[in-house]
């Protein structure tokens, strides 16, 4: 199978597998968890494959402009294959047990859209061409909202999903704005032709706009500040897909995209300064709201948002361990986040309960997540023999190895010593302090849902004691891929004593610290409402307000019922362009007409139809204005009569006459004197528009005269009207044969016209019935 | 001339469009009127005009004569004539209709299906605080 396979087959079984899994009672879960199982095996057997050479495989989509379905599986792509197929798994076998209690439908609902995110997620680390990319991530955006709303019951729900659309698809935008310039200026899509030959982007003068935009994309998406807000609000979704899309996977891939245009911006400073700042900004935030935060979803969400500040930061330090940093840190916290996402689901499903500070003793009732809890927490906070230690040695390693290394070193201890006291409290308050009040486990651990945590915090385990399991495999690879060139990589348990030990250390004490006194801290800090007007959503909701003030006043504006505005805005545009075409033409303005004879009868005629038309426009008296019109009308029958038209005369008297009788008629019934509907200022704005349109058409008018005439139709019929129409009149041949059809389409018209009058003026007519009412 | 005419042509689209815009119904038929003459003057000069001779083949030739007037855009016209006719009446029925229903020929207080000046009632009074 290549690699396309391999994704529409996710597709397709994504679709198919939730609704067999919906009806298949207690095997709803190893069902649905098979597909996502058997992606993970796949992209497990091609670890050797990938060790060797990056696995590539090109589909013209769009070649005229050089995108393309290119995929590209190299390292860091794999390693990220394998975490959201192997989590994938453990959330669908999750997911289906958490959702046990909803009707088949919904169940089914959810893990359709796991398993299509999964397949998005997919997509859009192993796409090479950036605008597939861009789809992709844009697809992820997408279910992230479907799945945050997924209780739509729910009007928090509703609003966070809105919310988190609204920021990483506005993002996304931004991200699109920033592929397009880069494609503009690399000459290509293609990630890897761009990360090869950096040259041409980093010489461009559009580098900053570039990498404002790449970054808005990246910030918003992996929860930077100033977007940071999106993601705690985000846990409304069921915990399941808080626990795949809002920490291992979606939320990194931010994070994702800035280490694969790592080598790009490693060309200019700058830019590795302005992630090391936004980065610590988001750090420092996210901890001081963990110390802050209520229900324990939260203190994991603003947990997960330091962790991605963290990353931000290791991929802004230069130097190719803080490669290797990103890599373990991505591996280790993808471990233990979820697993602790999976407990406190548990947790909550079981008790019903969502505030930490009310939870406690629960170690009896739920042993399992009690000890699949610590394990994680362990590797969160760093502790030997765990991945999260090594992964933490390598991180203070960056730092100190970094040009930014004070800095660097003073943000992460501070906030690794929170991320330590996170841990302690996570996992032993819940479980073995005490609780307030009696707390009531509605059921026990069920298979489904234990599973996921235990098999995770158990490899977190034997990655930490034998890290030769990955790192030849996973992290060499995936470090030399974002590096973007090879390098020596040594990722192992000891050290030695070092440096990072002895940081290692510090944090852990500050941490011990810090857990000890965590309650009066917490509720300190719980009393500083300064910190929820900083930090919270208040800058989206005033964006959003005045986007919907302003179009509330545009719609105001330009949709206002207002038969005039629509009419003006209208005409004001047609003459806009007719102008616009008239001047940029070739030639004069005015063209050469030629002189012709004038010929006074018609220069008399005309004078009446101008004179008609102006006292219609200007006359308040509807009668006078009716006659004005037929006066007109009557003026162009002479026209016609006098060249060479005589039925059009005839036609044109009757229907004139017609008009004149019929409105006459009609206007018995109406107020003769009809009082100004306009107000001077709108008569001089339309009379302006009016007169410009005219003018273009004046203009026009001459142009077609000046152009050369093609006489070849009329030549056509002049000479086949006797010989095939059997007539002599020219004009009722062409009607009645030539263009016979045309003919009854103008009789349906007219028919039409009489029905739909006659519809509205008989007696009784069901409008009027009818229209009063409404 | 042909100056002559394309002010006809001017003057018809000018009044038209100008009375179009009008709020009054019956004002906005009239308009329609001269637009519609104002079109099909267009499209008779744009067939060239200036002989007095009928398109019509004489008893016994089998062709028009080469001075004779030019057809197609007659044949044209006389539809668009009717067509106009067709869609003035349409109106006037329209019009008249709502003004017994309606009792009104403003089409500012023809607002049964859209509502002037706001897309739903609440946020008129909320762009004022915001905006």
């Amino acid at each position: 199978m290549d690699l396309s396979t391999v994704l529409l087959v996710s597709l397709v079984g994504a679709v198919i597998a939730p609704f067999v899994a919906a009806r298949a009672g207690v095997l709803a879960g190893p069902l649905a968890a098979a597909l996502p199982a058997i992606l993970f095996a796949w992209f497990f057997a091609q670890i050797d494959a990938v060790g060797t050479a990056p696995i590539v495989q090109v589909l013209p989509w769009v070649p005229s402009l050089g995108i393309d379905l290119t995929f590209r599986l190299d390292g860091f792509s794999l390693l990220f294959a394998l975490l959201i197929t192997g989590i994938g798994t453990l959330v669908t076998l999750y997911a289906a047990s958490y959702m046990s209690a909803k009707p088949p439908f919904a169940r089914a609902q959810f893990l359709l859209y796991i398993l299509l995110f999964m397949t998005a997620m997919l997509a859009t680390v192993t796409a090479d061409n950036l605008v597939a990319l861009f789809v992709f991530w844009e697809m992820t955006s997408l279910l992230s909202f479907l799945l945050v709303g997924f209780q739509s019951e729910d009007a928090k729900a509703r609003k966070a999903a809105l919310q988190s659309l609204l920021v990483t698809a506005g993002g996304g935008l931004a991200l699109l704005a920033g592929i397009i310039l880069i494609g503009v200026e690399a000459g290509t899509f293609s990630l890897a032709a761009i990360t090869a030959n950096p040259a041409p982007i980093l010489e461009s003068p559009l580098l900053p706009a570039i990498v404002v935009c790449v970054l808005i994309g990246a910030f918003t998406k992996s929860a930077q500040f100033p977007f940071h807000f999106w993601l705690p609000n985000a846990m409304k979704a069921p915990t399941p897909a808080s626990a795949y899309l809002h920490s291992a996977t979606m939320v990194k891939l931010g994070v994702y995209l800035l280490a694969r245009l790592d080598p790009v911006f490693a060309g200019a400073p700058w830019v590795g300064a302005t992630l090391v700042a936004f980065g610590g900004v988001t750090m420092l935030i996210a901890a001081l709201q963990a110390l802050r935060a209520v229900e324990l979803k939260a203190v994991l969400a603003f947990s997960t948002v330091a962790s991605l500040g963290t990353l931000v930061m290791l991929i802004g330090l230069d130097g190719p361990v803080s490669s290797v940093a990103v890599v373990g840190f991505i591996l280790a916290h993808a471990l233990y986040k979820a697993t602790l996402f999976f407990c406190a689901g548990i947790v909550i499903h079981a008790t019903h309960e969502t505030k930490l500070r009310s939870l406690g003793g629960l170690a009896a009732l739920l042993p399992v997540t009690a000890g699949a809890t610590l394990l994680a927490s362990f590797s969160m906070a760093g502790l030997p023999p765990f991945i999260g230690f090594i992964s933490k040695e390598y991180l203070f390693e960056a730092k100190l190895e970094s040009s930014l290394d004070t800095i660097a070193v003073i943000i992460g201890v501070l906030v690794n010593a929170v991320m330590v006291a996170i841990a302690g409290v996570l996992a032993l308050k819940p479980f073995f302090g005490r609780a307030k009040k009696p707390i009531h486990v509605s059921h026990g651990e069920q298979p489904g849902m234990i599973i996921g945590p235990i098999l995770l915090a158990v490899t977190g385990v034997a990655f930490g004691l034998v890290p030769s399991l990955v790192s030849y495999a996973l992290i060499t690879p995936a470090a030399i891929a974002i590096h973007g060139a090879p390098f020596e990589v040594s990722f192992k348990l000891w050290h030695g004593f070092t440096p990072m030990l002895a940081l290692s250390g510090l944090v852990v004490a500050l941490g011990a610290v810090l857990a000890w006194f965590w309650d009066p801290i917490h509720l300190a800090l719980r009393r500083r409402r300064v910190f929820d007007e900083v930090f919270s959503d208040r800058g989206y909701e005033v964006v959003l307000e005045r986007t919907l003030a302003l179009a509330r006043w545009s719609t105001n504006r330009l949709q206002n019922g207002d038969l005039r505005v629509y009419g003006a805005v209208v005409a004001a545009s047609v003459t806009g362009l007719l102008a616009y075409g008239l001047m940029s033409g070739e030639g004069p303005l005015l063209p050469n007409v030629g002189a012709e004879p004038l010929r006074p009868y018609l220069v008399v005629v005309c004078a009446l139809i101008v004179a008609g038309c102006v006292v219609a426009a200007v006359v308040p008296s509807l009668v006078t204005a009716i006659v004005a019109v037929g006066l007109s009308g009557y003026g162009l029958a002479l026209v016609f009569l006098l060249n060479g038209g005589p039925d059009l005369a005839l036609t044109q008297f009757s229907v004139e006459t017609l008009f004149v009788v019929i409105v006459t008629a009609v206007l018995l019934k109406l107020p003769t004197v009809a009082r100004s509907s306009r107000t001077p200022g709108e008569r001089w704005v339309d009379a302006t528009v009016a007169t410009c349109f005219a003018a273009c058409v004046l203009v026009a008018t001459l142009w077609i005269k000046a152009k050369p005439f093609n006489t070849q139709l009329t030549e056509y019929f002049a000479v086949t009207s006797v010989p095939e129409g059997f007539g002599r009149n020219v004009v009722n041949v062409i009607l009645v044969d030539f263009r016979a059809l045309d003919t009854f389409g103008e009789i349906a018209v007219v028919a039409f016209a009489a029905l739909g009058a006659w519809a509205l003026l008989r007696s009784g007519s069901a409008i009027r019935r009818t229209g009063k009412g409404a | 001339m042909t100056l002559i005419y394309a002010l006809a042509i001017a003057a018809y689209v000018g009044c038209g469009l100008y009375m179009m815009l009008s709020r009054h119904a019956v004002r906005m038929i009239l308009g329609l009127t001269l637009l519609t003459n104002g079109a099909i003057f267009l499209i008779f000069l744009s067939g060239r005009v200036g002989t007095t001779t009928p398109p019509v083949i004489p008893q016994g030739a089998e062709a028009l004569a080469a001075d004779a007037a030019n057809a197609l855009p007659q044949a044209l016209v006389l539809t668009a004539i009717v067509i106009g006719f067709a869609l003035t009446s349409f109106a006037v029925a329209l019009v008249l209709e709502a003004h017994r229903s309606l009792g009104t020929l403003d089409v500012r207080e023809m607002r049964d299906a859209e509502r002037l000046g706001a897309p739903d009632p609440s946020p008129a009074t909320s762009v004022k605080t915001h905006g």
